[in-house]
């Protein structure tokens, strides 16, 4: 009896040591965005894993918990997560923070060619000559999604003319937009404009689009802010406008959540938002009352806000999980993964996935979605913009509730981001 | 020292030892980080004197912060003792079904304060929440709950009174069943009503329970920051940034570990000062 047991207990402990001898290949843990792009991905794990022998565990968490889990992991002796998922919110920061390899190196030695990603996408990152901290993952650029439906109405059509004098149609300045939003909203049928002003991310990011569309800008080709200008108090006294005569009530605590909601109950005429939207809300199932009757364009004027996330490998983890961590990277930013990843409703950062024809066969608006991502323009990126997002926040909220006048609101985001990049 | 002394110290050792190993310590790294330059992007610890409370008592905005906890934490719990003592004193002419009543009073206590603050988002949501919904049905106008800069503030602190009332319920329930009879039975042969008892005997009586609800609960209240970041992120504007949203802002958005460890050490100090008077009261009380 005492022999079997010593006997069974020694299998035991053999079969453990082979088993983890089997799986000694490395594990690539990474902490990723809980969104529809994470699950496109990790269900075409297994695919690589099978190719290369190499583990990929996803830990899926909601984006305001990321950055507070990422920084203490790159600060450590050594990172846990060896595989980085970063928004281009903090494309200045950690590599200003020394946390991030270089990966023009690990490009140039294996020959991936960075040159199919839009350029527009690789900038949002921080690339440059002599440095690439991010590959482009996937983009967040922002447009205007409207209703078609409305737009074509000839009850309203024929009210607008006889208001204003023009026609009803897609708007091609913010003026326009806000003035066809304002309207919308006073026929007493729908909002005029689903808005996400809660202070902090929501805003900073709806104001940029209003900037941009406007002619404004954050920073001048020397890096001299410039958002107090002419342009920036056209775009804010717009936004505030459009907050308080064309939005819907609470827009000022209001997230994209709330606002996808709006659009998605067919109550609101428009809103300024991430370009992948439309197909959820352009959906028979989910959103029945508008399905059919929505479309994406360019933010009037030109431009949008770009947005997007980025992979890096962390600098604290040995030689051979870094060349495992770019291994993965090739893989999943490959043509053939991202157009796979493309069919499944991923918001492509190359060029050539654009203009593939499964791919525009499948979803024809990726032609005004390649315009939205090649014509955005970046909010700063610094090592403080995820603190700029909450100084400009405030002003914009100061400002909308009418706590502050547009011009010192303006000055004061102004000076906030010239005091933040001096720091 | 005496042998019972000895004893005393050598039973609490271990219980000591851990205390100051969890809370003792890292109260002090707090307070080095306070008085360092370490931040995110220098994460060495050096030395060097009180700037970070200098820096960010020089700023507007930590002021404002610091008055609106203030005034937060004073109206919640004057809200909550109110509405407690209420109920508590109500609870005690109960007879029947008093557990019922004490399970229903107290969930709100067994709901995390996240949870409270998403359901009261959905709630509170200005063009699909419940509550809207039932006041345009009733034929009045719709209020902005959270948008609106003068009312933000107001509607946490009644979200914050509707959770935390039933601890206060719990302890002045407990404080009135311990009151003594014969002091009311005297009265009553005295002939006084209801209200000369509940003034003359029960508000005295109950007065050590009464304040040390009021201290614990100024303490939570100083603290709250689930709230302030699940419902508003500090906005519209600065209306309903606490000073923990503003610590917390300071370390993880502005990555100064430092700055934010200072203002979480103010916060800390007040804290202990309010413990300190009211322990101070409590034992002038005593004597």
């Amino acid at each position: 009896m005492k022999k079997t047991f010593i006997f069974l207990t020694l299998s035991a402990v053999a079969s453990l040591w082979g088993g983890s001898a089997m799986a000694q290949g490395i594990t690539l843990h990474a902490l990723m965005e809980d969104v529809p792009e994470t699950a496109i991905i990790e269900k075409m794990l297994p695919e690589f894993e099978k190719k290369t022998g190499i583990t990929v565990r996803f830990e899926k968490v909601g984006y305001g918990d990321m950055h507070d889990k990422l920084v203490p992991q790159l600060v450590s002796g050594k990172s846990y997560y060896n595989l980085l998922e970063v928004d281009f919110l903090w494309a200045g920061e950690f590599p200003a923070a020394g946390w991030l390899e270089n990966l023009k190196p690990y490009a140039e030695k294996s020959g991936f060619d960075t040159s199919v990603f839009i350029p527009s996408t690789m900038k949002l990152l921080g690339d440059t000559k002599d440095a690439m901290p991010l590959i482009p993952m996937y983009n967040y650029s922002m447009g205007l999604i409207y209703r078609t439906d409305l737009l074509r109405d000839p009850t309203l059509k024929a009210e607008y003319k006889k208001q204003t004098g023009q026609d009803l149609e897609v708007p091609k300045t913010l003026a326009e937009y806000v003035k066809i939003a304002k309207f919308m909203k006073a026929q007493g049928k729908v909002d005029g404009a689903a808005m996400q002003g809660q202070k902090g991310d929501p805003n900073s990011m709806e104001f940029s689009n209003y900037l941009f569309s406007a002619g404004g800008e954050y920073l001048n080709a020397d890096n001299k802010v410039v958002l107090d200008s002419e342009a920036g108090k056209t775009a804010l006294g717009l936004y505030k406008d459009a907050i308080n005569n064309a939005a819907q009530t609470g827009a000022l605590s209001a997230t994209l959540d709330d606002t996808m909601r709006l659009m998605c109950a067919g109550d609101a005429f428009s809103m300024v938002t991430y370009w992948w939207m439309l197909p959820q809300i352009d959906n028979a199932k989910s959103c029945p009352n508008v399905a059919g009757k929505v479309a994406l364009t360019v933010m009037p004027g030109g431009h949008g806000e770009s947005g997007g996330w980025g992979w890096g490998i962390p600098k604290n983890i040995p030689q051979d999980e870094k060349d495992a961590a770019w291994k993965f990277i090739i893989w999943v930013q490959s043509k053939d993964v991202a157009v796979a990843r493309a069919l499944e409703g991923h918001a492509p950062v190359r060029a050539d996935v654009y203009t593939d024809p499964k791919v525009l066969a499948k979803f024809p608006f990726y032609k005004e979605a390649m315009q939205v991502v090649e014509s955005g323009k970046s909010f700063p990126i610094f090592t403080y913009s995820a603190q700029y997002e909450d100084t400009l926040g405030t002003q914009l909220s100061l400002a909308a509730s009418g706590e502050k006048s547009v011009p010192d609101a303006l000055s004061a985001a102004a000076a906030g981001l010239s005091d933040l990049m001096k720091k | 020292m005496t042998d019972s002394a000895r004893a005393g110290w050598a039973f609490a050792a271990p219980g000591l030892t851990m205390l100051t190993i969890v809370m003792g310590l890292p109260v002090l790294y707090a307070a080095a980080m306070s008085l360092s330059s370490m931040t995110f992007l220098r994460p060495a610890l050096h030395i060097t004197g009180l700037g970070n409370f200098i820096e960010i008592m020089s700023e507007p905005l930590f002021w404002s912060s610091l008055g609106l906890t203030l005034r937060y934490s004073l109206s919640t719990v004057a809200g909550e003792f109110l509405v407690g003592l209420t109920i508590a004193l109500m609870l005690r002419q109960v007879v029947s079904l008093r557990g019922v009543y004490f399970a229903v009073l107290t969930l709100p206590m067994a709901m995390a304060p996240v949870a409270v603050a998403l359901i009261w988002r959905m709630l509170l949501q200005p063009n699909l929440g419940i509550v809207n919904q039932t006041l345009s049905g009733l034929g009045l106008p719709i209020v902005d709950w959270l948008g609106d800069p003068h009312l933000a503030l107001k509607t946490m602190i009644f979200i914050d009174i509707w959770q935390q009332t039933s601890f206060v319920i719990l302890l002045l329930s407990a404080g009135l069943t311990s009151l003594p009879r014969e002091p009311y039975e005297a009265a009553e042969v005295d002939g006084a009503g209801p209200v000369q008892q509940f003034w003359y005997i029960t508000l005295p009586l109950l007065r050590p329970v009464a304040m040390i609800a009021v201290v614990i609960q100024l303490i939570n209240e100083f603290r709250t920051y689930d709230l302030v970041y699940i419902l508003t992120r500090g906005g519209p504007g600065n209306s309903t940034e606490l000073l923990s949203y503003f610590a917390y802002q300071r370390a993880f958005k502005g990555l100064a570990l430092n700055e934010g460890s200072a203002a979480a050490f103010i916060l800390l100090l007040i804290v202990l000062l309010i413990t300190v008077v009211f322990f101070f009261l409590l034992e002038r009380r005593k004597t």
